[in-house]
């Protein structure tokens, strides 16, 4: 059997440098395992060109139509790699500078990233299956790897414990679904699905399992318990890989599950995620006007946008490619504006916290004075985060609306009605934040903040993605991007 | 009834019973040893089954190492062995969970699957198997590696004792939970001297 390399050079790419970064770690002394940092950096590079090629080779169909890289999975692929190096150049100090693991950290965080590489481009349960785990183990470490601080500790056992929990229910679901379709292989499951074994109530309960298993990874209500907690007590950058690339290879795994697999009875699982979607956005916004503490308010934010993103699948109806596809493409128009936004926002929040320690956010008050291209940032992605013109937040709820819109019904309507009201609410909490920033004054002995260069850098870049994308969404909305699933033959 | 039958039955019998004993046992070293029994019984469930290398399988994953790791885990921690601490007083909501939960799946399954008739089972070869994982199943084995590797390297830095030049410096982090700090001091001085409160461990490198 010949091995398609080429449709998974990126992943090798990653793979090889992880590699390659435990062995540097191991080799170097002291200052000199910040080389790491670099090494790590030129390795994403490498797999982001791969990217790229593959794009004009998509479609490719490898290992029998296990894994199949289309135009849906390399644009995934692009928007993990470029979270990735955003990633890290704001970990290169915090960690630095922290002294914790690098070398390890490093390392997990390149294999979380595999699994995500992984995820859009599976076809099979057990490949999608090995991929999510993939993302959530190196995932549980590096939550705990502040072993001092009790709150880090807590926030890995929350975070373990409900993983391990989803992913023995999601694995208990797949198994029965082998067992009715007797296929692995989502194209498979789809046509028998298709045929009379839809309609046996263990099956659509299997159903149901599954998807429940990815509610954990996208954070979705009533999955939610261990978000805030463990986003407040992980290291800072890897609260933002939670935050955007874990949830955005739940949503690359979801889609793939729900539209190709599952499609035929969508009729059964877009009312239980439409709902699924309202609670979560509600309650994620809700709660979110309460906290005192800014990682802990980004991470409801973070449950709410994750409600936004599931209006879509509510929309879901079999047979119907219209909706499908505008729903498969709203999902990832927002994912995109979500990672530079929420990254965005999370590195300012790193760039506060360095040397200091400051994060809730009271501690943001006068940071106009502090620092003020942190603050302008900062303005700029809780405002996108809330929706406002000029931001790609907009674009990003009008793309969802305009996903209702294909065909208007009445559970679509009430969905985007909870959307705009939800959003209103959201804008009291980003806009306190704001208020804090530049309308109180900074605390007498409040030290003027020095973000690292490459910190700058990424706030710079994003922030001006989310003013470009906000004025220019059609460089990343081109309907010609074809989100139709190729199929694995 | 066939003497394949019988045997299915007895070996399920096993399983079963001492399933009941892994939960009911008040010694938590025979519960582990009970759950042993049940792990081999269930590698007996695949044996009758046709299914050689996978009740292989079972036994040396499941009774060699997990169970084994079991035993060690709870000598080499100080966990009571003895007789005590093992009635968890939840034996009316545990028999309530697990009966619905019985009653659930048993209502699923057997509607589902109650009508197939038991063909006589031959279970694929070892080298079919061989061949399946590593031909058609190349990719997901070699990411299932770099999944072990990570795990292993994971344990390590989780159990490894902080000495030396990683680790020393994590300082406490400072959530501000809800409303309920209300005479809260000042942060900014607090925080210049919280580093201290974060020696949480017994050891480490200083």
């Amino acid at each position: 059997m010949a091995i398609d390399w080429l449709a998974i050079a990126p992943e090798v790419a990653l793979t090889v440098t992880a590699l390659l970064v435990l062995a540097a770690d191991l080799a170097l002394r002291g200052d000199a395992k910040q080389l790491v940092n670099p090494l790590a950096m030129i390795g994403t590079v490498v797999a982001i060109v791969f990217a790229v090629v593959l794009w004009a080779e998509a479609p490719r169909v490898a290992f029998e139509g296990q894994y199949v890289v289309d135009s849906f999975a390399v644009a995934f692929k692009l928007l993990f790699l470029g979270t990735l190096l955003a990633i890290l150049a704001i970990s290169a100090r915090y960690f630095a500078e922290g002294r914790y693991f690098q070398g390890e950290y490093y390392f997990l965080l390149l294999t979380a990233f595999i699994g995500m590489l992984l995820m859009p481009s599976a076809r099979d349960l057990l490949v999608l299956f090995i991929a999510l785990e993939t993302v959530s183990v190196p995932a549980f470490v590096m939550v705990g790897m502040r072993k001092r601080d009790l709150y880090s500790s807590e926030a890995a056992l929350k975070f373990f414990l409900i993983g391990v929990l989803s992913a023995a229910l999601m694995l208990f679901g797949m198994s029965m679904v082998y067992g009715f379709t007797g296929t692995t292989r989502l194209e498979g499951i789809a046509q028998a699905l298709a045929g009379d074994a839809g309609s046996v109530p263990l099956l659509l309960g299997s159903v149901m399992l599954v998807i429940v298993g990815f509610g954990f990874k996208i954070s979705a209500v009533p999955f939610h318990f261990w978000a805030p907690d463990t986003y407040a007590g992980s290291p800072l950058p890897v609260a933002a890989m939670l935050a955007v690339a874990s949830k955005a290879a739940g949503f690359a795994g979801l889609l793939t599950i729900a539209f190709v697999a599952f499609e035929p009875v969508a009729d059964v699982w877009a009312p239980v995620l439409g709902v699924l979607a309202i609670l979560t956005m509600t309650l994620g916004n809700l709660v979110a006007l309460q906290q005192r503490d800014l990682i802990r308010l980004l991470a409801y934010s973070s449950i709410a946008q994750a409600g936004y993103m599931l209006i879509p699948f509510g929309l879901a109806r079999p047979g119907a490619e219209v909706v499908n596809q505008a729903a498969v493409r709203a999902v990832l128009f927002y994912l995109i504006a979500y990672a530079v936004m929420n990254v965005g926002a999370f590195a300012v929040a790193i760039g506060v916290n360095r040397r200091t320690g400051e994060r809730s956010i009271r501690d943001y008050a006068g940071l106009g004075t502090r620092s003020p291209l942190l603050a302008l940032a900062m303005t700029v992605f809780l405002l996108s985060l809330g929706g406002a013109p000029l931001t790609v937040g907009l674009w990003a709820k009008f793309a969802i609306i305009e996903a209702v819109a294909v065909e208007v019904t009445v559970f679509g309507l009430v969905m985007a009605s909870f959307l705009v009201v939800n959003s209103v609410i959201a804008f009291f909490y980003y806009l306190r934040v704001i208020r804090e920033i530049w309308f109180e004054p900074a605390a007498a002995e409040a030290p003027r903040l020095q973000p690292a260069l490459s910190l700058s850098v990424v706030v710079v870049v994003l922030m001006v993605g989310t003013i470009l994308l906000g004025v220019l969404p059609g460089l990343v909305a081109d309907p010609t991007v074809v989100t139709t699933f190729a199929t694995g033959g | 009834m066939t003497a394949h039958d019988l045997v299915f039955v007895i070996v399920g019998l096993v399983t079963a019973v001492s399933a009941i004993l892994v939960v009911t046992s008040r010694h938590l070293m025979h519960a582990a040893l009970y759950l042993a029994l049940t792990l081999t019984g269930i590698g007996g469930v695949f044996l009758v089954l046709g299914a050689g290398f996978i009740a292989l399988v079972q036994v040396v994953v499941y009774v060699g190492a997990v169970a084994v790791l079991f035993l060690f885990g709870l000598m080499l921690t100080r966990a009571p062995i003895g007789r005590e601490a093992l009635d968890s007083q939840n034996r009316g909501l545990g028999l309530a969970v697990a009966g619905a939960l019985f009653v659930l799946l048993a209502a699923l399954i057997i509607p589902a699957f109650g009508g197939e008739s038991t063909a006589e089972v031959t279970g694929p070869t070892i080298e079919a198997i061989g061949i399946a994982i590593f031909a058609d199943w190349v990719l997901p084995f070699e990411v299932l590696s770099m999944l072990l590797l990570a795990a292993l390297i994971g344990a390590i830095l989780l159990a490894r004792r902080e000495a030396g030049e990683s680790g020393t410096e994590a300082e406490v982090t400072r959530i501000e939970m809800g409303e309920a700090l209300a005479d809260e001091p000042d942060r900014h001085e607090a925080v210049g001297t919280s580093a201290p409160a974060g020696e949480l461990g017994a050891g480490g490198g200083r």
